[in-house]
């Protein structure tokens, strides 16, 4: 080791935070202007602490599941009453969706429909929180050694959660509809009007660009629009809940605060999103990308 | 203005091991519990600044064994796990830091409300500051709302962290 004199070392000692400070400042901007340039090293932490970070959330989720098992216990009685009710409704149901099934399949055999392409999914559990009040992201366990891939979509059974923005060998991020950065096209139900659904940081994503302002009422129903090519047509998103000045706004299917398991779902479209270029072969300027993102 | 980081040899000598690591290891434990998911309804968005609790509590008793360095790499840690905006959790961390060390001197044997009013003062600043950042870096006015509520939480559990902290640091340190 290099002995220094106590009056460089205190000199040292006295210039480490501000140079610390100004180094901070600079990552701040230059994480911004390219935001490719970190995404390697967080895919790389992620993976090394995400064995780590599955073990010490487990805990947590017992903790909750032995609460929820202790609430469905005092609900019972209520519960059971509630779902009784409830499985009459849907055998009727099921039923119908039977009969209509059938009939679609003969229909399209009629018209020679394309058949649509094999769904995969893959189960993951959300491994780590989102980033304070500024990202709304979630971490999950799986990665690309699991089959998952940059922009596939996740759901829960309720409906879309947002679509897989890094993916690391063992660990990846999701970007929530609810998030600044998220823009889905959507269409609302019933209308056929199309519109973006953009995150603000809020539980409740606004409708942009909407083609026909006029037409949407509250209750609508919001799904996926499948332009673009990044998610398929016709995923449940949520329902407009308020309509004003600023825009409709839609509540999501999903409760993003509950968020325990979802699924990735692999439509076979992922390969639309574009990869991020890797620095070494960055042209001058970027090319330009099929689906603008 | 000028920072300068902490040289004066003034502290009482720690020389169990357990001890020196210890404002180091709560630090990180308070990241860590920052990263964790907790399914609690508008939990993520509202999580509770616990990283610049312990930042602050170890700056004002045991500056010298949470060097600036150790700051900047916890702080990047959360940054890229949490999947903010790189670099906020550090900038704050040091700000913190830097802040604190020159009021030291009117924190250390002070009666507890007067440090939870400094650390109202300096987390309150700190979380506003990071939201005009990123309204400037996203070129939008961000809604203030989740940060006032997590800076009313957040100030609001100091008193608990502080409590706990404290308590270690007497434990193991057996001053402060």
């Amino acid at each position: 080791m290099i002995r220094l004199s106590p009056q460089v070392r205190a000199g040292i000692q006295r210039t480490t935070l501000p140079a610390l400070i100004l180094l901070s400042a600079a990552i701040v901007i230059v994480g911004k202007a390219d935001q490719t340039m970190f995404d390697r090293f967080r895919t790389t932490l992620s993976d090394a602490v995400a064995p780590a970070l599955d073990v010490l959330s487990r805990p947590l989720a017992a903790a909750e599941s032995t609460l929820d098992r202790a609430r469905g216990v005092v609900a019972l009685y209520q519960d059971n009453r509630r779902l009784e009710q409830e499985n009459e409704r849907l055998l009727q149901w099921q039923q119908v969706a039977l009969k209509l099934s059938a009939d679609n399949r003969q229909l399209r055999g009629l018209l020679k429909a394309v058949p649509e392409g094999k769904v995969s999914y893959v189960t993951t559990r959300v491994i780590a929180n989102s980033g304070g009040a500024y990202v709304r992201t979630v971490m999950v366990n799986a990665g690309a050694e699991d089959g998952l891939a940059r922009g596939q979509a996740a759901i829960t059974g309720e409906g879309l959660v947002g679509r897989l923005t890094e993916v690391g060998s063992r660990a990846s991020r999701i970007l929530l509809i609810t998030d600044l950065n998220s823009r889905i096209p959507v269409v609302i139900d019933g209308s056929h009007s199309s519109a973006v659904l953009a995150g603000d940081n809020s539980d409740r994503p606004r409708l942009v660009y909407l083609a026909t302002p006029d037409a949407v009422k509250v209750g609508d129903r919001v799904v996926t629009s499948g332009e673009g090519g990044i998610f398929p047509p016709g995923v449940p998103v949520g329902v407009v809940t308020t309509v004003s000045s600023s825009g409709p706004r839609v509540e999501p299917y999903v409760e993003m605060s509950q968020l325990g398991y979802l699924m990735a779902v692999d439509y076979g479209l992922s390969g639309a999103l574009p990869q991020p270029i890797p620095p070494a072969t960055r042209p001058g300027r970027r090319t330009k990308t099929a689906s603008g993102e | 203005m000028s920072f300068r980081d902490f040289t004066e040899p003034t502290l009482p000598r720690v020389n169990s091991g357990a001890a020196r690591l210890l404002p180091l290891l709560t630090t990180i434990l308070a990241a860590l519990v920052t990263i964790l998911p907790l399914r609690a309804p508008g939990y993520a968005a509202l999580t509770p600044a616990f990283t610049l609790m312990a930042v602050y509590h170890w700056t004002i008793y045991r500056p010298d064994l949470l060097p600036s360095v150790a700051l900047f790499a916890i702080g990047l840690a959360e940054d890229l796990l949490t999947g903010a905006p790189i670099g906020f959790a550090p900038l704050a961390f040091l700000l913190t830091r830097a802040v604190v060390l020159r009021c030291r001197r009117y924190f250390v044997n002070q009666a507890f409300p007067f440090v939870w009013a400094g650390f109202t003062l300096v987390a309150g600043s700190t979380l506003l500051g990071l939201w005009a950042v990123h309204c400037l870096i996203e070129l939008s006015l961000v809604n203030p709302r989740y940060t006032v509520f997590r800076m009313v939480l957040t100030i609001a559990i100091f008193p608990l962290a502080s409590f706990l902290l404290g308590r270690t640091q007497r434990a193991l340190m057996g001053t402060g």
